[in-house]
């Protein structure tokens, strides 16, 4: 996000997308909280492999929610007022004021949530190919809806 | 759009006709063009682009006297609204009170005071830029360029202009407080 690669109006309109993107993140990780509380996972998959699964389950929910919220609070504090509008269509309000220092920091976080994020998926694509061809078990296929899953 | 008004021809030939003068060089009549006018502006943000954009509306009249161009003068209306920056969305948050509040000061203006030659293609034009409701003094080197003899002149012009001067405080000091202006423009002899 911070290469200059584009012009400072492409620059803008994509920081814009971005946010908005943002907050489409934050509604479907809610969304998907509450479902996980309503109806618990089939299957509590075991041993080290479970655990590890798990815990890069919850490590997604958490840094997600870490990054949205760093994310807000960095446009929040930002020294320069740009209003946050989510496609367009609604304008999200701030949660801090304008503070160099707050937003620094924010900065920071909202990237390293970002990186962890990142390696995380990384290693959950890694545990997913492993499981296809390694162990050639049936995790992944369990995972597809009903109708792909064949006879 | 814009418009160019005329001054000073009679003036000025008036005054040939008293010095004697049979160069008609010092008194034409020019017509801005335009499309060959551009008035750019560029500002630097610390972690993002520069950002680059022009002003599309305004009108202008300038009358250019030669053989006394301290009788020059320059006048430009921009409409703060037609900035330009490559991006609608850019371009409103620019529009909006956080920089150029163009609804409250649709026009930035420029009327030069005085111009003096400083050569054979520069002159020196003395003014006062009106931005966001504030005056202060501008002077800028113009070099002025004869191509075509008398049939057309060309002008350039670059500044630097301190944006907080004028109370535009927006973003300091992560976006950065000089404004860089380059006005090109172009006329033709009637």
């Amino acid at each position: 996000m911070t290469h200059q690669v584009f012009d400072a109006g492409t620059s803008f309109d994509l920081y814009q997308s971005h946010k908005s993107l943002g907050f489409a993140a934050l509604a479907l990780t809610v969304l998907r909280l509450l479902a996980r509380l309503l109806q618990p996972a089939p299957v509590r998959a075991p041993g080290l492999d479970g655990r590890l699964a798990r815990t890069v389950q919850a490590s997604f929910y958490l840094l997600t929610l870490a990054a949205v919220a760093a994310g807000w609070l960095l446009v929040s504090s930002s020294p320069l007022p740009v209003p946050t509008r989510v496609f367009g269509l609604f304008v999200v309000p701030d949660v801090a004021a304008p503070d160099a220092t707050l937003f620094g920091w924010s900065v920071f976080a909202h990237r390293v949530a970002a990186g962890a994020i990142a390696a995380l998926f990384a290693l959950h694509v890694a545990g997913a190919l492993k499981h296809q061809w390694i162990d050639r078990d049936d995790t992944v296929r369990r995972m597809l809806p009903p109708l792909r899953r064949g006879p | 759009m814009n418009r160019i008004a005329w001054s000073r021809l009679a003036a000025c030939a008036a005054l040939a006709a008293l010095a004697g003068q049979a160069d008609a060089a010092g008194a034409a009549r020019w017509r801005i063009d335009p499309a060959r006018t551009r008035i750019a502006f560029a500002i630097d943000a610390v972690g993002y682009p520069r950002t680059q954009g022009t002003f599309d509306k305004f009108d202008g009249r300038i009358a250019i006297d030669f053989l006394e161009p301290e009788k020059s003068s320059v006048v430009f209306h921009v409409q703060s609204a037609s900035v330009d920056v490559g991006s609608a969305a850019f371009g409103d948050y620019l529009r909006s009170p956080a920089f150029l509040d163009a609804a409250k000061h649709p026009t930035i203006d420029f009327i030069s005071t005085s111009v003096e030659k400083v050569g054979d293609r520069a002159v020196r034009v003395t003014g006062e830029l009106t931005l966001l409701g504030v005056t202060k003094p501008l002077t800028v080197e113009v070099a002025v360029d004869r191509p075509e003899g008398d049939k057309r002149l060309e002008f350039s012009a670059s500044t630097r202009i301190d944006r907080l001067a004028f109370g535009m405080n927006s973003g300091f000091p992560l976006v950065s407080r000089d404004v860089d202006l380059t006005i090109k423009s172009a006329a033709a002899a009637l």
